[in-house]
């Protein structure tokens, strides 16, 4: 229809440049419209004082408009307008059709597979059309591009599906050939992470558009697909690790499913789930016990539905380096309470916590528990950064903040900020309103705005209840179950105290509320800050939960273990290696980066660091980091992992003859996954490729336009060539429809 | 019939205010538990940390449990009082300057996570009283027993904590334990003998010659209940004040029972 009415496709419209053919220049086209226009309206005035005494409302005015348009319309034409367009050269160009070959290609929708479908729509007059006029060069891609001959050459077997990379090389490869335009044939499963802006805009430079042939459902009508699972890459042993997972389905709305972890077969935790909406992404979590230290592959699957079309997109696979390391937490306490010494129980407990306290037992006196040596702390509080920055979590109870010095305050503040530790703030009389901390530089840390008054702290009894953040949360889960951890909080004994810590700070966590009856406020506090976290936890009187519950009850035991494991977990030692990604799909290269500094935790730049590797089937080697021009103490370099498996790597970073600190980390490489995943089509994506470029999305039933559209373009050898505008069918539509209007309605009018 | 209602009126009024001086402490004609009445300092209703709490039993050998006077109130409340100006003065905790009396027979206990018991030589608990004090140790309360001498009173006092403790020895305290260090270093210890001293010219009571500091430890090596056998530190504490009591005796009965309660609050 619109090449009826316009004579050509929207392409050319699109991309051409207008012009008039006319030598006449175009001043005068605007001159003569104003003078005609002004010539009309001087003839229906006086038509119109001659007839009515010029009292005729709005209707002369429409009809002048309609006269004048006419009039515009007509000189336009002219003025000869045209369109220039760059047009491929015939039997110079070559188009590159680029087909998928990948295994989600072998998907059978409707009695075929995806690669039947392409290759129908090809075969029924597309690719002849094509080779009359250009080269046509066929490729198929999947994680690399590979030219072919033939369609049946496609096998719909390649485990991976990298649209970007196959259209960088079609680009490189124009370079020497005159590609004029290319075809993309595929479902848009892509599982590289997407076409990148950089790919993008190569394309865009090279002026070659990509058209795109979108194949395969765009929606699946009963199944079920995990999207992600996100866990930490590090955890402690026996920590209760959390799994975010997200999942979307369609056609089981309402109904019940299963999410499992497990880790080599054993199930870890499951879990019981009602679906929520069709194509609604919803996202779960689940908690588990991380047991013992070693690498952790875990498996995380939603159990196959009745029906699915897909199962094998339900699960994932996760690895977890779960250390053996014992974390060390120093509490620096202002009076002997009993919140110390449950809390110190709690602790005991955990044999991958280590509580150091510093108690002051009387105006000069301190009490040390869980030194290493009898010289540990022995001056009390630290003042110096190798000291403090030794542990990797910091509890600062009942002590007002005066007690410190200014440098030791700072001392705390860079033990956060520069080292990455964790610093918990607790309730009592003399802690944080009330202990001064308000207008000190701990301030910053704190989560929460602190009250600007005294007389915060009240020994009275307050219950606890849990926020959604806090339901989420590993710190707060006494339960696996999410329903029945709730229910377990509402059923704690109340608070022996409370204090009153104000508004938290943007970007804070409330977990906990206390409830007075009249008004909930902030209890337990989370939030990031620097390199590491603070909490408030607004109370001196948890220690009602263990004593006025069965002494089988580990409730007080659970929460504090998890409280101070977050609190210390993620705090780095002085070397930390790192891959964004620790299971990376169907590629080899695997970026590592480490992060050096010294003992009081400066970074450090000029130290040489080594990563030793060693993989499946004996494969390793050896790599030196090069430290970043951009960020001091960081060192980076990339691993190529050529075999599918499990790699270890441990790096030692060394300064002259000392060495400053080692780290390892597990890493796999597996091939194949990602092909069962994102099955329905992408047209999204395949969509914004073909407009990014200056291509145009089809349907296999709309291809056969291609052949008539694909010319234009400013790739290859073109010529560029201008078309004639005035004789489309669509201008002497608008003539009629101009002249007819006025006639009706000069009719229905009367005379004007 | 107007007679009557201002008597019922009279009487209800009486009933209330003998409610509130009962709750108040306020009345020296409801003492009559007290073995040794104390002056109610102006802050006894402060909201502390740390509330002393007196362990009340039912005694051998007074019999009722609400009798008269039972001998779990032995030197109550003067002891109590005067040992807490010392707790106040000599650490940082936060101290209510008056007692608490608790029993084994609500679950009032357990706010209290340390309690005094005093002459334990003559209590006798229930089972129902032992299970309560067992689960109380458990969960983390911490015992002081003091002022029970000699063989027979031992006895007794086995009797009842065999029935909190069927499988956990009675051991004595190692000089290095830490209950004896938490502030003050306490490696001379010696028999601190009660007001009977006077009268009798003896440091001791009964056969009970030598002074022996015993616990009942937990598995993770935690004393739960200890005990100081042979000595009266009650006593101590509560003659403290009185010229011809030695002031080496009540000074380490007060450094004793410090060092108890801030290892009961650190362990």
């Amino acid at each position: 229809m619109f090449e009826f009415l316009f004579k050509y496709p929207p392409t050319v419209f699109a991309r051409g440049d207008y012009v008039f053919l006319s030598p006449w220049p175009v001043w005068w086209l605007g001159a003569l419209l104003t003078l005609v226009s002004v010539l009309l309206a001087g003839t229906i005035l006086h038509r119109l004082r001659r007839s009515s005494g010029g009292k005729a409302g709005w209707r002369p005015v429409v009809i002048w408009l309609l006269q004048s348009a006419l009039a515009a319309l007509l000189l336009l034409l002219l003025w000869r307008p045209a369109v220039s367009v760059a047009t491929l050269k015939p039997q110079q160009n070559v188009v590159a059709v680029l087909i998928d070959d990948s295994r989600s290609m072998s998907v059978r929708e409707n009695g075929r597979t995806r690669r039947e479908e392409v290759v129908a729509a090809l075969n029924s007059g597309t690719l002849a059309a094509l080779r009359e006029k250009f080269q046509v060069r066929l490729y198929r891609f999947g994680r690399d591009l590979e030219r072919i001959e033939r369609l049946d050459q496609l096998t719909a077997s390649i485990p991976a599906t990298h649209i970007g990379a196959a259209l960088k090389q079609i680009v490189t490869e124009s370079s020497g050939v005159p590609i004029g335009a290319v075809l993309l044939a595929s479902d848009g499963s892509d599982n590289s992470g997407g076409v990148d802006l950089e790919t993008l805009s190569e394309i865009r430079r090279s002026r070659i558009p990509v058209h795109t042939l979108g194949v395969g459902r765009e929606r699946m009508e009963r199944d079920l697909e995990l999207v992600d699972a996100v866990l930490p890459a590090r955890t402690l042993a026996d920590s209760r690790l959390s799994a975010q997972v997200t999942f979307r389905q369609r056609g089981y709305a309402g109904q019940k499913a299963q999410l499992v972890v497990k880790e080599a077969g054993k199930i870890l935790a499951s879990q019981q789930l009602t679906l929520g909406r069709d194509g609604v992404p919803q996202t779960e979590v689940v908690a588990f016990n991380a047991g013992v230290a070693g690498a952790k592959d875990l498996e995380i699957a939603i159990s196959p539905l009745e029906g699915e079309e897909n199962p094998l997109n339900n699960a994932v696979t996760r690895l977890v380096n779960v250390e053996p390391s014992r974390r060390r937490i120093l509490y620096m306490e202002g009076e002997p309470r009993w919140e110390m010494k449950f809390l110190r129980r709690a602790a005991e407990e955990d044999r991958n916590l280590e509580l150091v306290s510093i108690l002051r037992t009387t105006q000069n006196k301190i009490y040390r528990q869980g030194i290493a040596d009898p010289k540990e702390l022995e001056a009390g509080f630290p003042s110096r950064p190798e000291e403090l920055f030794a542990f990797h979590g910091l509890i600062l109870g009942a002590v007002e903040v005066s007690y410190f010095t200014p440098a030791q305050q700072e001392l705390i503040r860079q033990f956060v900020d520069r080292r990455g530790g964790g610093l918990l703030f607790l309730g009592g009389r003399t802690a944080l309103a009330d202990g001064g901390y308000g207008a000190s530089v701990l301030a910053e840390l704190l989560p929460v705005t602190l009250p600007a008054r005294k007389g915060t702290f009240h020994r009275d009894r307050a219950a606890v209840e849990l926020t959604p953040q806090g339901r989420d949360s590993l710190i707060c889960r006494l339960e696996d179950d999410p329903d029945r951890n709730v229910q377990r909080w509402k059923k704690l004994p109340a608070l022996a105290d409370y204090q009153e810590v104000g508004a938290p700070k943007a970007g804070a966590v409330v977990l906990a509320e206390w409830n007075s009856g009249r008004q909930r406020l902030p209890l337990l506090v989370t939030q990031n800050y620097g390199r590491g976290r603070t909490a408030v936890f607004a109370t001196g009187g948890s220690w009602r939960w263990q004593m006025l519950q069965d002494h089988t009850d580990r409730t007080h035991e659970m929460f504090w273990q998890q409280l101070l494991r977050w609190l210390a977990t993620d705090s780095p030692g002085p070397v930390r290696l790192s891959t964004p990604h620790p299971v990376i799909s169907d590629t080899a290269r695997v970026p590592l980066r480490v992060e050096a500094r010294d003992k009081s935790f400066a970074p450090v730049s000029d130290a040489t660091v080594v990563a030793h590797v060693s993989g499946p089937g004996g494969v390793g080697g050896e790599i030196e980091l090069a430290p970043s021009s951009l960020e001091p103490g960081v060192y980076s370099g990339e691993w190529l992992a050529e075999k599918p498996g499990t790699y270890l790597a441990e790096v030692a970073v060394r300064r002259g003859s000392e060495e400053l600190g080692r780290d390892t980390l597990v890493f796999r490489r597996e091939d194949g996954m990602a092909e069962n995943f994102r099955l329905e089509q992408n047209r999204e994506l395949l969509e914004r490729i073909a407009s990014e470029t200056g291509g145009r999305y089809y349907r296999p039933r709309d291809l056969a336009k291609l052949p008539g559209e694909i010319s234009f373009s400013e790739a290859g050898i073109t010529t560029r060539e201008p078309r004639d505008l005035w004789d489309m069918p669509a201008v002497f539509l608008l003539l009629i429809v101009l002249r007819t209007a006025e006639w009706f309605l000069r009719r229905k009018w009367g005379t004007v | 019939m107007r007679v009557r209602l201002l008597q019922t009126a009279v009487l209800l009024l009486l009933g209330a205010a003998f409610l509130w001086a009962w709750q108040r402490r306020g009345l020296p004609f409801l003492s009559f538990e007290e073995d040794n009445p104390a002056p109610i300092p102006p802050d006894a209703g402060e909201k502390t940390e740390f509330y002393f709490a007196r362990l009340r039993y039912p005694s051998v050998r007074y019999g009722g449990y609400w009798g008269f006077r039972g001998a779990w109130s032995t030197d109550y409340p003067k002891a109590d009082r005067q040992f807490l100006q010392g707790v106040r003065r000599l650490t940082r905790i936060h101290v209510r300057s008056v007692e608490e009396v608790v029993d084994l027979d609500t679950d009032e206990i357990f706010n209290y996570p340390w309690v005094y018991a005093v002459e334990v030589g003559h209590w006798n608990l229930s089972d129902a009283q032992a299970a309560k004090l067992r689960e109380y140790l458990l969960r983390g309360g911490f015992l002081m027993v003091d002022d029970f001498h000699g063989t027979w009173e031992w006895d007794i006092f086995m009797a009842s904590l065999n029935r909190v403790f069927p499988d956990r020895p009675v051991v004595d305290v190692p000089d290095k334990d830490a209950i004896f260090h938490v502030l003050y270093d306490l490696d001379e210890r010696f028999q601190v003998p009660g007001i009977i001293m006077f009268s009798t010219g003896l440091t001791y009571e009964q056969d009970g010659i030598h002074p022996a500091w015993k616990a009942v430890y937990d598995d993770r090596g935690r004393i739960m209940v200890a005990i100081c056998h042979n000595m009266d530190l009650g006593d101590a504490w509560e003659w403290a004040d009185l010229p011809q009591y030695p002031e080496r005796y009540a000074s380490l009965a007060y450094r004793i029972g410090i060092n108890y309660i801030i290892y009961a609050m650190t362990h």
